[in-house]
């Protein structure tokens, strides 16, 4: 809200400079979120008066005024059409800084002579937007006629704005009283309220209206006041400017006389055009069904049972709180009008203006709850506005429906609860003084606090907001500094597991950089995980149905890739959409990480050729039945094609064994027995065929890894290989208690053994070293795999696999004796078990 | 026999001059001195001499050990001396080691974790998908109340409706869901994801970091609330930085405050980082309502406790001097590099 800020002086009778007026209410919680000191900015914006207006020879809603600065005669280029000739106007001299009238974002400009559509446009006339008065820039500011051709237009309409950042518990707040009491409160000086006596009126221009409220829950009160005799002209230039200054566009005298008793005193007032009520009533009602009513804005609108109403004997004539009807418009015909001043229900109010997406200032005030003893004050304040304007003659208050008055409810504490609450000790008398500056009335003759707000003040209703009064008003920087005492905490639900960050730190310390990404993707974006020849590109179900996803997991996976579709990458599960979104593209919450990552790849590949090592560690969302969805948190890792290794500039290219390389370390540290792991293909779509694998433990798939097919590498617009990673973290954690048990080593030598295996070339390595380790107990060490090899010295459909063997034992030096003896069991159970053959000589190594 | 050994002798040291790296020094003295080479084998041969050649041949073939080892030692220095007067250039860069990076908002939150830990605040999370009933009404913000407009929601799409599901617009519901489960004292913070139907800009993302911090037994004050947050400032951003506190208003606390601190660029003389003010607004904050309280089943009138809310990324973005709020979700890895 803006607040000019002589108005706020007058009425809070302050003579504090302005700075120190935001400083305050600021630390009082009406929070100024900036002065605008109007006219700043001005150094060569003056009063310049139009003397002639021509055509633009080329363009039809162009004209081209001339303006006189008294000094000189100024050809302009206008887009506005709100000005005739001799009216007075802001004139803007090239070189001036205006504000951009239609940037997202304020920012002053410098003028600069410019050419438009042909002609020299050498100046600017200026909208209240481009002089920072107002977001009004429907036309240019027209100042008043007598302001003198060629001053300064500071000197005409400089005045410092207060610009508040909106609460929501503050209806007063919404007001420049509201905020002139604040103020007074602050700095002690005495409110000079706008709000005139009574005088009995009722009655005394002969006229009625009946009033009919249906139900006070929608409508507390309902206040009306006649003006006759009204004349709908220009309203004066104080007040216009005023209007401005406080962001609104002066329309005409009962118009801005209603809107300035809203922004003075917070209570929206409709003016209605009497002769056009039909029968003499007014009532408050909801809409009925089939009911319709053009509003102000030209529309027709149907009503719905839920809108509340303003009717006549005949029907509606205006939403309530929202907008008025057409039919009942003030006009320059209008000749008497009703005032209407009413209490309306807020949430009412605020669903309809929700509904009809038509919020104004005044639904805004109705939306926060406005006390119903205000609706009277301001069509007091209202009719004496207009009749010292010459705008007609009225009744204070013509007729008045409340059925059931209420009055704020005191407020009962213990003195020592402000001192419980803040930790500060106050002095009685001071909290006195306090709550008397805010209007509260106070009875602490027995004892407690007996606090009761004035009428202004129902958001009061608690202790703690008695207290919250005492403590902003005396000053938060009051209240001392300590820290917590007390007892301790028990484990709380929902800890965070320490061991996020160890995998985490495991990950970076693999090479691998952290994202964090958006849980927001949509279903088009995943679907680029599957091949689009597998998948029907069907634009409703990007992701495919349940039908698609049946055939895809019977044809295109193996059990291990049913594994990894079902926990690692559940893109046949319905995702959870959004009701609205900023875009399309981040429509719906993602049930994988994988492919927000290979777009993070891409984009980084852009300026990288190696070493993208990313991951990500946060959760993915499956929906659940009549719950909220399961969030599990998945590790999801991408690498690019090459890593630095070697010398400077060399690399080595990522295949499996790279990567599978990566899943051990990182599943070791986890805490998952290595010997107790093991590893299947993955036959999965997203997966290149036959370079993707799954690592297990009990059966449970924790990882899975591969090369991304190159279709799907393609669909992310990748130019070389990907290789993914994903983990499933809640898995690996049941099995983090495999390790930790301290293995003693020997201290003794151990004796090396090499040995080369030829075996089957579909034998898994895994089976060849199972055997080992089992034949190889109790005095075998270690075990190192050192070369692969397929070819020429060997049949084909075989391959050789070398190892070196280390036995030891705790308490003695092996002899040699000992360790062949070992290493003979071992070669005679992979020969019995495996059919394999032993190739060259049978290792003999030294002792070491 | 003896010129055998001479002529051992002679080749090992022949040898021996050729060796020119520590490896070669190792694979010479396995050859000429090791278990297999030929002086050991010829040492270990003397058994089929004939006794009055033993004697002879023993002396010889241990002096020519001696010889050997000596001329290895000298050979070890001769090389040692030589590479410390070759010209390595000590600035080539090394060979390329890369360790990964944490993200800023990672460390960010483990730094603010840290400071909290010895004040007794355990870190605990909360769903993402929330019902309307832990964001909004649990916190005091009923259906159609003007304070809801102080979050634009996320909805999301439902087919049956046991409540209204929404991406959670802050922390705050977990403030509800851990008084729900377990009686006073409480001593939390949260940290999360947010999510805001809220246009991006260099100072606004839709989705974001928060910490909620949230403190509830029977006496924990304003006080101790402000003297929380000064020990936080300090420990985020150095002992210099002073803490004020202010009126303000959220449906949750009351009384409610807003905490600035004095910047920490400028010491509070004003600078572009406060916009030349010298404070820096940080954080939202306030004494729990007592209809909260009441809400989850504690008595407001026993006890009472204080709530804070911040979000991550604006704490990051001042202590890494990040101007634009978007880069945390961009993974450049020009930007990621830049930290941990």
């Amino acid at each position: 809200m803006r607040v000019p800020f002589q108005w706020l002086c007058e009425l809070a009778g302050l003579s504090a400079p302005v700075d120190e007026v935001a400083r305050r209410l600021t630390n009082a919680g009406f929070e100024v979120a900036a002065v605008h000191h109007a006219g700043e900015h001005w150094e060569r914006v003056v009063v310049g008066q139009v003397v002639r207006i021509d055509p633009h020879p080329n363009a039809d809603r162009l004209n081209l005024p001339t303006v006189t600065t008294g000094e000189a005669e100024l050809q302009v280029v206008c887009g506005a059409w709100n000005f005739e000739m001799g009216d007075k106007i802001a004139f803007a001299h090239s070189g001036a800084r205006l504000w951009n009238a239609y940037a997202t974002e304020p920012r002053l400009e410098e003028l600069k002579p410019t050419k438009i559509r042909g002609v020299l446009s050498r100046g600017m006339l200026c909208s209240p937007r481009e002089l920072g008065l107002g977001d009004d820039h429907q036309g240019i500011l027209i100042l008043d006629p007598s302001a003198p051709v060629g001053r300064p237009l500071i000197e005409v309409l400089g005045d410092p704005v207060l610009e508040f950042e909106l609460k929501a518990n503050r209806p007063d707040a919404l007001s420049v009283l509201g905020v002139a009491r604040e103020a007074a409160a602050l700095f002690g000086t005495e409110v000079h309220s706008p709000i005139p006596d009574p005088r009995p009126s009722a009655g005394a221009l002969g006229m009625t209206v009946d009033l009919r409220i249906h139900d006070p829950a929608l409508c507390a009160r309902y206040s009306a006041a006649f003006v006759t005799g009204v004349s709908v002209t220009e309203s004066p230039s104080w007040l216009r400017t005023r209007l401005e200054q406080a962001g609104m566009r002066p329309i005409n005298t009962i118009v801005d006389a209603t809107n300035y008793v809203m922004l003075e005193l917070g209570q929206p007032l409709h003016a209605f055009d009497w002769d056009t009520i039909r029968g003499g009533a007014i009532g408050v009602r909801p809409a009925r069904p089939g009911e319709r009513l053009t509003t102000l804005d030209g529309q027709d609108r149907a009503l719905t049972a839920d809108t509340l109403c303003i009717v006549d004997a005949e029907g509606p004539v205006a939403l309530a709180g929202v907008m008025g009807g057409q039919t009942t418009e003030v006009t320059s015909a209008t000749t008497t009008v009703l005032l209407e001043s009413a209490t309306f229900d807020p949430v009412s109010i605020r669903r309809a203006a929700q509904r009809l997406t038509l919020r104004s200032e005044a639904s805004r005030r109705f939306e926060k709850g406005l006390p119903p003893e205000l609706t009277e004050l301001a069509l007091r304040r209202c009719v004496q506005l207009i009749e010292s304007i010459g705008a007609g003659r009225g009744e204070f208050l013509s007729a008045d429906a409340w059925p059931a008055p209420s009055a704020p409810q005191p407020v009962t504490l213990a003195f020592d609860r402000i001192e419980r609450l803040t930790g500060l000790a106050y002095d009685r008398a001071e909290v006195r003084r306090a709550l008397a500056a805010l209007a509260f009335t106070l009875d602490d003759s027995g004892g407690e606090l007996r606090v009761t707000p004035p009428f202004w003040r129902r958001d009061v209703t608690t202790p703690a907001d008695v207290v919250e009064e005492v403590a902003r008003l005396l000053g938060y920087d009051r209240i001392p500094n300590t820290l917590p005492m007390g007892r301790v905490t028990g484990v709380m639900p929902g800890e965070v597991d320490p061991r996020d960050d160890d995998l985490r730190d495991v990950m970076a310390g693999l090479g691998f950089c952290e994202c964090v990404t958006y849980a927001l993707t949509n279903e088009t974006r995943m679907a680029r995980l599957i091949p689009p020849d597998l998948l029907d590109a069907d634009p409703e179900a990007p992701l495919g149905g349940a039908a698609a996803w049946d055939e895809l997991r019977r044809s295109a996976m193996n059990e291990a890739g049913r594994a990894l579709a079902e926990r690692l990458l559940p893109l046949h599960r319905a995702p959870l959409r959004l009701r609205n979104h900023l875009s399309s593209d981040e429509s719906t919450l993602r049930l994988t990480g994988l492919s927000t990552m290979l777009e993070t790849l891409r984009a980084n590949r852009r300026h990288a050729d190696r070493d993208l090592m990313l991951f990500d560690y946060q959760p993915i969302f499956l929906r659940r039945e009549d719950d909220l969805p399961d969030e599990p948190i998945l590790l999801t890792a991408v690498l690019g094609a090459r890593l630095s290794s070697g010398r400077w500039d060399e690399t080595r290219t990522v295949d499996l064994h790279v990567v599978r390389g990566i899943v051990d370390e990182l599943l070791t540290r986890a805490g998952v027995d290595p010997l107790a792991m093991g590893c299947q293909n993955v036959r999965h779509p997203t997966f290149a065929p036959g370079q993707a694998a799954g690592v297990t433990r009990a059966d449970r798939l924790l990882a899975a890894y591969g090369q991304i097919a190159p279709q799907v590498a393609a669909a992310f617009d990748l130019d070389e290989p990907a290789w993914a990673l994903l983990v499933d973290v809640e898995a690996v954690r049941a099995f983090d208690t495999d390790t930790a048990q301290f293995q003693p080593w020997s201290d003794y030598p151990a004796a090396r053994r090499d040995l080369a295996v030829v075996v089957d070339a579909d034998t898994p390595q895994a089976d060849v070293l199972d055997t080992i380790h089992r034949a190889g107990r109790p005095l075998l060490a270690s075990v190192r795999l050192f070369d692969e090899y397929r070819g020429e010295q060997i049949p084909p459909n075989k391959r050789s696999l070398a190892y070196t063997l280390s036995y030891a034992a705790p308490n003695r030096t092996l002899t040699d004796k000992e360790a062949d003896r070992s290493h003979n069991k071992v070669t005679r159970a992979l020969q019995h078990r495996l059919g394999a053959e032993l190739r060259g000589p049978s290792g003999h190594g030294d002792t070491q | 026999m003896n010129t055998r050994i001479d002529e051992l002798l002679a080749a090992a040291q022949a040898e021996l001059a050729q060796a020119n790296s520590d490896g070669e020094l190792e694979a010479w003295r396995v050859a000429h001195l090791g278990r297999r080479s030929s002086l050991t084998l010829a040492l270990r041969s003397i058994g089929q001499l004939p006794p009055e050649q033993r004697r002879a041949m023993g002396q010889a073939a241990n002096a020519a050990r001696r010889t050997l080892e000596a001329d290895l030692d000298a050979r070890r220095q001769t090389l040692r001396r030589r590479t410390a007067h070759a010209h390595v250039d000590v600035t080539m860069p090394g060979y390329p080691v890369r360790l990964g990076r944490l993200h800023p908002l990672t460390l960010t939150l483990r730094d603010i974790r840290r400071v909290f830990a010895p004040l007794g605040f355990r870190a605990v999370s909360g769903p993402e998908v929330e019902w309307d009933r832990y964001n909004f009404e649990l916190l005091n913000i009923p259906a159609h109340h003007p304070a809801r407009d102080m979050w634009d929601t996320f909805h999301v799409q439902q087919d049956a409706r046991p409540g209204d599901l929404l991406l959670r617009t802050h922390t705050s519901p977990v403030q509800a869901r851990v008084m729900e489960q377990v009686p006073p004292p409480v001593r939390v913070i949260v940290p999360g994801k947010v999510y805001r139907y809220e246009n991006r800009d260099a100072s606004h993302e839709a989705e974001f970091m928060q910490v909620e911090g949230l403190a509830v037994d029977e006496r924990i004050t304003m006080a101790d609330l402000r003297g929380t947050l000064t020990y936080f400032v300090r420990a985020m951003f150095g002992p210099d930085r002073d803490l004020r506190i202010r009126a303000s208003y959220f449906p949750f606390t009351e009384p409610s405050a807003e905490a600035e601190m004095s910047c920490h660029a400028c010491n509070g003389s004003g600078c572009p980082v406060c916009g030349g003010s010298g404070w820096i607004e940080i954080l939202g904050a306030g004494m729990v309502h007592p209809k909260v309280l009441a809400d989850v089943g504690y008595d407001p009138d026993t006890y009472q406790g204080f709530a804070f809310g911040m979000g991550v990324e604006r704490i990051a973005m001042l202590k890494y001097g990040v101007t634009d709020i978007r880069s945390f979700y961009r993974n450049d890895l020009r930007f990621l590099r830049q930290f941990g």
